[in-house]
């Protein structure tokens, strides 16, 4: 029973890499059998050709390394000052993070790209400080969904207690909140993955600029771009489980709730 | 003038903005009636048709979309299956299988969110499968379904410039042309406002909607 149940449970956690395995040896067979071009997809048993890949998604990784790191440092500030500054300037912060939230990514990136200077900022840190913008905006209200989910009662008795604002965020908030914006978190940055995509629309070459190199020097764009399809789902599958197993472990805590307040959680009433 | 290059090329903008509205009404009904299949198979479909359906829902989020637009252009295109060369087709196509991902996971969990107790309670009652579905677990379904699914068409609206790269001549090509004609920033302003003007409206009355549907409960 138990034995099952287990099988059961990994085959539904490993699903998606059962999936692509499936339809990976259908592609194998179907060029052995002759009905796919052999032509076309010989290219990628070639060492080169997954190096030259490799090194596309070696930019895909520090556009989306530099845009996380730098979003998540922003986040904190804006979540801060949105939750807490007077209404009379608080409009600002949300004006800002509700008008980023609702441009295109696209939008952001060409725009950026196209009136930023280049002595100021190469093209890839343009495209790079666009996600930037995007993605802080977005972590900003994952935050204070975050913080607002710790009970205010905790608040009270750290400041009854003596600790300053700054330490009350800093050693009772602020990583009660992060461990629960993990899988929220963890979600975004596969959205950010994707989003890195875009910049090789303001040419900055990384994993899908390359991708186009290969299909215009092999004359294969559809393989291509199905091959990099897979590598793009590899990573962020793996990260989606992680969210996953997170929020399974979040499961286990016994939930928070807030007299008279909402559940951040399940939306109810309390 | 402020308005000045907006005005002179106005019919390009109207053009493009009316683009990207088909994109994203045609996209979203088709990406709901995957969704709705794609989720019943999830729920409903024994064994197999369920990890198919999984793992075409696990495959499209996890992959970027402008990848998938190339793909699909490649692919229907004359030279291949030969189904469409018009960019406005392909990119309808390749958002509704992208959007319809994201759909069957909210529907899937807004099936999963009615009470098993009510179904059962419902069958005692000897209501029949279909009545019991209907009468019973969609409005139900339909309530808690409705915030992530107005998130998912608020993400097809943005998403719909991604279209831009294969050519579509939607909402963000039209601005890029005009200001690549004009080298003027007004353009890239306008094209701002023309996408907060149907993603505000759309966000503002989610949260209206959400807040309300909150305390039906």
């Amino acid at each position: 029973m138990t034995a099952v149940r287990r099988v059961r449970r990994s085959a539904s956690l490993l699903g998606g890499y059962l999936g692509l395995a499936i339809v990976l040896g259908a592609i194998v067979v179907l060029v052995a059998a002759g009905v796919l071009s052999e032509r076309r997809w010989a290219p990628f048993g070639d060492i080169r050709v997954w190096q030259f890949l490799g090194q596309g998604l070696w930019v895909t990784v520090q556009i989306g390394g530099v845009a996380l790191v730098i979003s998540l440092v922003v986040a904190v500030p804006l979540a801060l000052a949105r939750i807490n500054l007077h209404h009379s300037v608080r409009w600002i912060v949300v004006g800002w993070i509700e008008l980023v939230r609702a441009t295109p990514v696209l939008a952001l990136v060409l725009g950026i790209t196209l009136f930023m200077p280049r002595d100021w900022l190469e093209p890839m840190w343009s495209a790079t400080l666009a996600l930037t913008i995007y993605t802080s905006a977005i972590l900003a209200e994952i935050l204070r969904a975050g913080i607002q989910s710790i009970p205010t009662g905790e608040v009270h008795a750290a400041r009854s207690l003596g600790l300053s604002y700054v330490l009350t965020m800093r050693l009772v908030v602020l990583p009660q909140a992060f461990s629960r914006m993990m899988p929220a978190l963890v979600s975004q940055m596969i959205t950010l993955i994707k989003d890195t995509s875009l910049v090789s629309i303001a040419a900055v070459s990384e994993l899908a600029g390359f991708a186009r190199s290969t299909h215009s020097f092999y004359g294969n764009p559809a393989e291509t771009y199905f091959v990099v399809a897979c590598i793009y789902f590899v990573i962020n599958y793996t990260l989606s489980r992680v969210a996953r197993r997170l929020e399974l472990q979040r499961a286990k805590e016994p939930p928070v709730v807030i007299p008279g307040g909402l559940d951040q959680e399940s939306g109810r009433v309390v | 003038m402020f308005g000045q290059v907006i005005a002179n090329n106005f019919g390009l903008f109207a053009q493009g903005y009316l683009t990207t509205i088909l994109l994203s009404v045609s996209a979203l009904a088709a990406a709901l009636a995957i969704g709705a299949l794609m989720a019943s198979m999830r729920v409903w479909g024994g064994p197999v048709l369920s990890a198919i359906a999984g793992f075409y829902v696990e495959f499209f989020r996890n992959t970027p979309l402008l990848i998938q637009l190339f793909f699909f252009a490649v692919v229907l295109a004359p030279a291949n299956l030969g189904i469409t060369r018009d960019a406005v087709v392909v990119a309808i196509i390749g958002l509704s299988i992208y959007t319809g991902a994201f759909a069957t996971e909210a529907i899937r969990s807004g099936i999963l969110a009615v009470d098993p107790g009510q179904i059962e309670a419902a069958r005692s009652l000897a209501l029949g499968p279909v009545a019991t579905i209907r009468l019973i677990v969609l409005p139900q379904a339909i309530r808690t379904v409705i915030p992530p699914l107005g998130n998912v068409a608020s993400a097809l609206v943005r998403n719909t410039s991604v279209a831009y790269a294969i050519g579509a001549r939607e909402f963000l090509f039209m601005g890029i042309l005009v200001q690549s004609r004009t080298f003027s920033p007004e353009p890239y302003l306008g094209i701002l406002l023309g996408y907060w003007s149907l993603t505000i409206p759309l966000a503002i009355g989610l949260s209206r909607l959400e807040r309300r549907m909150v305390f039906a409960r």
